[in-house]
């Protein structure tokens, strides 16, 4: 048996992706930038790709650039914003960002710019009062995850825009949306630019995207052979990117199915898991917040442990905390939502995707209650 | 034989000092080399109290000692320029070798310091240093002679062909590894134990190594980490069986059936029972641990009493007397370190008491361990031990 609830470190691809892969590596090996016609039809499955994508995005083809992935849109972002501005003042972001952006950041701050972090409510929205105060007309660029990698929070891009508009018109807005794509309902982007990561939902990895909104400045990733209208150079991952167009094709086809599909299962898992003792979720209601991650703290057992005891029955989920006696407990997300203590130590995080079966969350609570009622008999004396 | 050729001069540590056992000795040195240098073509021959690596490609000596640096039994290796025994080529192999030292420096002291083992050779050892000294000078102007602090050494050594050197690349020192029989070490994944089995092997001992594993409290990568150091070890050592043993339910039964204080050096007496049963099928006669004094609870004088009273083994500690920062600088060297500070083994602190003993009195602990029937423990882990053969390691590119 192997139930996998670990969909948000990267979930399975689709069988229709893995084909779709298969056939770049063995038949369309080709690359676009050449000149003859296998190449040229080889760009054009490209091309097909990206207006598939403008379409989730309510974007232009021009506004899509190819990347490696989540972690290089998000530098890129923020390295090929800040390269093209004319003088950089301040920037603003939030204390439960992914380390691909939260990294930047604290480089940034080491070079002497003023980073200012938005702290966020106890499941782990930002709190807009406190980003409203940020803003002002020096603010240069902010940064905000869609939603939290962690607890499943969804910030209010839409209401953060509008204060954007109002206090810091001048400013870019980069969101992170590499856990939101695909797993709430495609809309327009209110933001200048969005990342987005392949394997995130069910697509190989290696492969993602930047939008970049007309009229953004912007310098671009690397420098090379000047693809993706030179804004990201290096040869086109012909395999990964339409891999990632099929993933995009089953879900656009599947996702009203799909979206409920993995709320059921998480509503029941935390359903089931209730019935538990000395249980706690972890960030917004089951009901609200995304549909594919739940994050719960079981009290009395350490949640690197119970990820052990739930593996060794073919059972797979993450804890974001490192398990370290003499290290401090480095959840920099729960941290910020004032999480502390047992409860920080039990956290374990489930997350979903739509091969996730209700009986896979009846027989994971069912094993989970059996290992936590063992568990919880070996306490330090 | 080429006229003039890279050799690489192996000297050995101790084994000189050996009596009728000597050839013994060198074999197993001679092993030792030819098992690091596997896959570089080369020809192995043994001369009076050295060994010399004919055939290296220039661009492998390097590589070559850095290999050699980790076999124990040498103490140092030179590369050396070998030519015909005549004057004439051993004056124009000198020119060459201080040609290349003095590409880059205005002025340089020297001293020739020849050897001659081959005693018809026409000039003496004294007569060589004075010859090919002045002849140096006067070549190189740059040169001059100071006997006590030279910055540029040359060694010439007359054998059945002549071998100029100017570098000595100091190496482990210790006996050659199988020269003086088996132990067992209990490794951990800590800083100390990959030091510990590294002090014993020095002295010529082959080890097996023994982990204990307690899943769900500690995970797959602690055990990668046990199989990382391991690796680490046996580029020192060469081939070396691990152990996994599984130790759970031994722990749980302690913690279940025994006073909180007394758990950690409790567990300890296990694994020392355990460890002595491994050691017996392996062959090994000692067990080697990384304790030393008052390091921890379970390090104090009495708790260490404790612990080799579980065992009639001997238990080897050859850290006993060291602080933690001169077993780190060790670590350091050794190239353990780095791997040990990863931090995947502290997750069984729900073993570890509060407060343990640091004073325990044997009659209690010997109470404890009748609560409950720990031999069918020891009998069922030694039963789901699992061995994993870990081959000697070799460095593809030169260790600093």
């Amino acid at each position: 048996m192997l139930i996998y609830l670990d969909n948000s470190a990267t979930t399975k691809p689709f069988k229709a992706v893995a084909e779709t892969v298969n056939n770049c590596l063995t038949e369309l090996y080709f690359n676009p930038a050449s000149a003859y016609p296998q190449a040229v039809s080889t760009e054009r499955k490209v091309e097909q790709v990206r207006l598939l994508f403008t379409q989730a995005l309510f974007a232009s083809p021009a506004e899509i650039i190819f990347t490696s992935g989540g972690t290089e849109s998000n530098n890129i972002a923020i390295a090929g914003a800040t390269e093209a501005m004319r003088n950089p003042q301040q920037f603003i972001t939030t204390s439960v960002e992914h380390p691909s952006v939260f990294e930047v950041f604290r480089r940034l701050e080491t070079k002497k710019v003023n980073v200012e972090y938005a702290g966020v409510d106890s499941y782990g929205a930002v709190q807009l009062d406190e980003f409203k105060a940020l803003l002002n007309e020096n603010t240069s660029f902010i940064s905000m995850m869609h939603v939290n990698n962690e607890v499943g929070a969804i910030n209010d891009i839409e209401q953060a825009h509008r204060l954007i508009k109002e206090y810091a018109p001048q400013a870019l807005f980069h969101v992170d949306g590499v856990q939101a794509f695909c797993k709430l309902p495609f809309a327009k982007l209110l933001c200048d630019m969005y990342s987005i990561s392949g394997h995130k939902f069910n697509a190989p990895k290696g492969v993602g995207l930047l939008y970049v909104r007309k009229g953004t400045p912007f310098a671009g990733g690397f420098l090379g052979g000047g693809q993706e209208r030179g804004l990201r150079s290096g040869t086109t991952n012909v395999p990964g990117i339409l891999g990632m167009g099929e993933a995009l094709n089953q879900y656009s086809k599947n996702q009203n199915e799909w979206l409920n599909g993995m709320r059921a299962c998480k509503l029941r898992l935390a359903a089931n898991i209730k019935s538990i003792k000395d249980t706690l979720v972890n960030g917004p209601d089951p009901q609200k917040g995304a549909p594919h991650i739940l994050n719960i703290s079981f009290l009395g057992v350490r949640g690197e442990v119970l990820l052990h005891a739930l593996a060794e029955k073919g059972i797979l989920v993450s804890t974001g905390s490192a398990c370290s006696a003499r290290k401090k407990n480095n959840n920099r997300v729960l941290h910020a939502m004032g999480i502390a203590g047992e409860r920080l130590d039990g956290a374990v995080r489930f997350s979903f995707c739509p091969f996730n079966t209700l009986k896979e969350m009846d027989d994971t609570a069912q094993i989970l209650s059996e290992l936590v009622t063992d568990l919880r008999k070996f306490k330090r004396k | 034989m080429p006229e003039s050729e890279w050799v690489l001069l192996v000297r050995y540590s101790e084994i000189h000092l050996k009596g009728l056992n000597k050839p013994f000795f060198e074999r197993k040195l001679i092993e030792a080399i030819k098992a690091v240098l596997s896959d570089m073509d080369v020809v192995i021959k043994k001369a009076q109290g050295r060994v010399y690596v004919h055939g290296l490609a220039l661009t492998d000596i390097e590589l070559a000692i850095s290999r050699l640096k980790k076999v124990f039994g040498i103490h140092s290796v030179s590369p050396a320029l070998a030519v015909d025994a005549t004057w004439n080529t051993i004056v124009e192999a000198a020119y060459t070798l201080f040609a290349d030292a003095l590409k880059e420096k205005s002025s340089a002291s020297f001293k020739v310091i020849a050897r001659r083992a081959d005693k018809s050779f026409a000039l003496s050892s004294d007569e060589i240093n004075r010859q090919l000294g002045g002849l140096l000078i006067t070549r190189f102007p740059e040169l001059f002679v100071d006997v006590h602090t030279p910055n540029i050494r040359l060694g010439v050594e007359i054998r059945e062909r002549a071998f100029l050197y100017i570098r000595e690349a100091r190496c482990a020192g210790g006996m050659p590894v199988g020269s003086s029989g088996q132990a067992a070490l209990l490794l951990s994944g800590g800083i100390d134990s990959p030091v510990a089995g590294f002090l014993v092997a020095k002295r010529g001992v082959t080890l097996c190594a023994i982990h204990f594993l307690s899943p769900p409290y500690t995970s797959e990568r602690a055990r990668d980490k046990v199989e990382a150091l391991t690796k680490i070890l046996s580029a020192y050592t060469g081939q070396i069986r691990l152990h996994l043993v599984p130790f759970t339910q031994i722990q749980l039964l302690i913690h279940e059936n025994c006073r909180p204080n007394e758990t950690v050096l409790l567990m300890r007496r296990m694994m020392m029972r355990i460890s002595e049963r491994i050691a017996a099928s392996e062959g090994a006669l000692a067990l080697v641990t990384g304790e030393a004094i008052g390091q921890v609870a379970s390090q104090t004088m009495e708790s260490l009493v404790v612990t080799s009273e579980a065992v009639r083994i001997p238990v080897l500690r050859p850290l006993i007397g060291f602080d933690k920062q001169e077993i780190i600088e060790y670590a350091k060297a050794i190239g353990s370190y780095e791997t040990s500070i990863l931090p995947y083994e502290d997750c069984c602190t729900v073993f570890v008491p509060r407060h343990p003993l640091t004073r325990p009195v044997l009659s209690k602990l010997v109470e404890s361990e009748a609560q409950f029937d720990y031999n069918k423990a020891i009998e069922d882990a030694l039963y789901n031990t699992k061995v994993v053969t870990i081959n000697r390691h070799v460095d593809y590119s030169p260790q600093a």
